[in-house]
């Protein structure tokens, strides 16, 4: 528990100091110290146009960790709501919200996403678009469930004759029964959105070049897998790092809330 | 059981009519003109306004969304998918293709990955908490954590760049499947060992199980008559999941390897802005991908009869 919370914490670091402890411009080309090895003043060595590659990392964690933050934050305001209304809104807003949860759902959401972004043209825009757009079904679910045993209880009940507007009700009512679940599952769409932003960049789809993100990186190495086949190896160190620290700290995040339940 | 049929197969219908209704939409708005596109493909660069007006017309983009819509739709109901705009060839035949590239692929990854997570999750759950136990859930962990993507290329660069093993580009032997089959299996493998762990675990938990223990029913029966079952219904359940897990993972494998499957097929149309050929495949990996799900609710009912008709 306690190596995961470090490992959450020094990814969280890294993605907001890591560009200013980075040594070198990420994006400064300098076409002589093309394709050095690590060393000397280039720890990681440096990519086929001379730019530093650990700086490029640093500051790819703030494309790829960050466009993740704000892609599954997005979902959740979006799902959260749309389940909220499922939950509250009578059954034919319960009926039309869940068929196109269902519809959402019903087709992969990494592929959907690069329809989504490459039929708009790739950029940063359409890439949080089609990761948002793709990404908050599972919100819904969980939100729409939890709102519907919510409802039903005593207290509930009582606001609402009390006369207690449904967003006053949503605020203090359904918000501290939702935030647990939520979390949890936030954290695994977290993840799952740091893998299709590094996805998306990889097929061409994502973050545009020049601007350092870990799966355009990994496009540009694969050119030059025979003569610098470390270069390959940090980008999806990365990720799976990053990857690795979120879904470890959300098993113990659900973990912690299921000992929490069975007291209660 | 006809009613339960009859109520998956009206929402499988109107999943796919959303499905159909949201890419249409989304090509709808896509920027640049698509009859430019058209006429470029089949006539070259320069094209008169004329020539523009006539393939708008013949397209149906003059007389709004849901006509235009409706022209794509009805012939698609009776299995035409029109043709690529690019070539002007029928997408069926290539789309026919692609697939006898990634079914097979596909097959041979789902087995590579049951036939190691099966096992290892048998050994992991004989005693939980074991080092082996711990071992496999680490292992699993980091595999799910692996993108695809990565872990190709990393297989080129051992088997095929540093050993000169295997071949890494292309499908024209059964040799060129052995890397993309490794790397879609290993993701498979580790997330279905997670699973089925947390579900061989939940399924030994249950409480009637010591009351057959103590009547002196054999343990192997127990655990083929009881805990498998049980521990069957996650699985299938997961299954389904895992379908859109492969069908993602295809699309980066054949790219990766340079495979002519359905994935390169997806990822070349939408280079190429051949919209007809991305509304085939989508609508492809939609009725696949609603097919298979209705198929797992139908297993997933007569494993655990409790389930009634409404939610799965």
């Amino acid at each position: 528990m306690r190596s995961v919370g470090v490992l959450v914490v020094v990814c969280l670091l890294l993605a907001v100091f890591g560009p200013m402890v980075a040594p070198h411009d990420p994006t400064a080309i300098n076409i002589p110290n093309r394709l050095r090895s690590p060393g000397g003043a280039w720890l990681l060595g440096t990519d086929a146009l001379g730019r530093d590659i650990l700086s490029r990392l640093l500051h790819g964690a703030r494309w790829s960790l960050g466009l993740a933050f704000v892609v599954s934050l997005l979902g959740l305001i979006i799902g959260t709501v749309i389940g909220l209304i499922a939950a509250q809104g009578g059954r034919l807003a319960d009926w039309i919200a869940m068929r196109t949860t269902d519809t959402f759902l019903a087709f992969p959401e990494l592929i959907a996403a690069v329809v989504i972004a490459g039929v708009l043209g790739a950029g940063t825009e359409t890439l949080i678009f089609a990761l948002t757009v793709t990404g908050w079904m599972r919100y819904a679910r969980v939100a729409r469930g939890i709102g519907l045993s919510v409802s039903s209880r005593g207290y509930v009940v009582q606001a609402r004759l009390a006369g207690l507007s449904p967003l006053a009700i949503a605020r203090w009512h359904y918000l501290p029964s939702l935030l647990p679940s939520l979390t949890v599952v936030w954290t695994g769409m977290l993840a799952r959105a740091i893998l299709g932003i590094s996805t998306l960049g990889f097929l061409g789809f994502g973050v545009q070049p020049p601007m350092p993100e870990w799966g355009t990186m990994l496009l540009d190495a694969r050119i030059h897998m025979r003569s610098t086949p470390l270069q390959m190896i940090w980008p999806g160190l990365a990720v799976v790092l990053s990857v690795l620290a979120i879904n470890l700290a959300g098993d113990a995040l659900r973990d912690a809330l299921a000992e929490q339940d069975a007291k209660e | 059981m006809i009613r339960i049929f009859a109520g998956l197969l009206a929402r499988a219908v109107v999943v796919l009519t959303g499905t159909a209704l949201a890419t249409f939409a989304l090509l709808w708005h896509a920027p640049g003109d698509p009859a430019l596109s058209i006429a470029q493909a089949r006539y070259g660069t320069v094209v008169s306004k004329e020539v523009l007006d006539f393939i708008r017309a013949e397209a149906g983009f003059d007389d709004g969304f849901w006509t235009a819509f409706w022209a794509w739709l009805a012939p698609l109901i009776q299995g035409d998918f029109g043709q690529s705009s690019v070539n002007g060839r029928d997408v069926w035949p290539d789309l026919l293709t692609a697939m006898s590239y990634t079914f097979p692929l596909a097959l041979v990854s789902l087995g590579l990955g049951l036939a190691v997570s099966v096992p290892l999750a048998l050994i992991a759950t004989r005693r939980p908490g074991s080092w082996m136990d711990r071992s496999a859930v680490a292992l699993a962990s980091v595999g799910v954590a692996i993108p695809a993507f990565w872990l190709g290329q990393l297989l080129i660069l051992l088997f095929a760049v540093q050993l000169g093993w295997l071949p890494a580009m292309g499908a024209e032997r059964t040799a060129h499947s052995i890397l993309p089959a490794m790397t879609l299996g290993f993701g498979l493998a580790a997330s279905l060992t997670r699973i089925l762990r947390s579900g061989i675990l939940e399924a030994r938990g249950q409480s009637f199980l010591p009351a057959f223990h103590r009547r002196g029913v054999a343990q192997r029966n127990i655990a083929r008559d009881h805990v498998a079952p049980h521990a069957a219904v996650p699985v299938v359940t997961v299954l389904g999941l895992e379908l859109a897990f492969l069908l993602e993972g295809l699309v980066v494998v054949e790219v990766i390897f340079a495979r002519p499957g359905l994935g390169s097929f997806l990822v070349n149309a939408i280079f190429a802005r051949d919209f007809p050929k991305v509304q085939a495949m989508v609508i492809l990996a939609a009725v696949i991908f609603v097919v298979v799900n209705l198929l797992i609710d139908l297993i997933y009912r007569i494993l655990d009869p409790r389930m009634d008709g409404r939610d799965a």
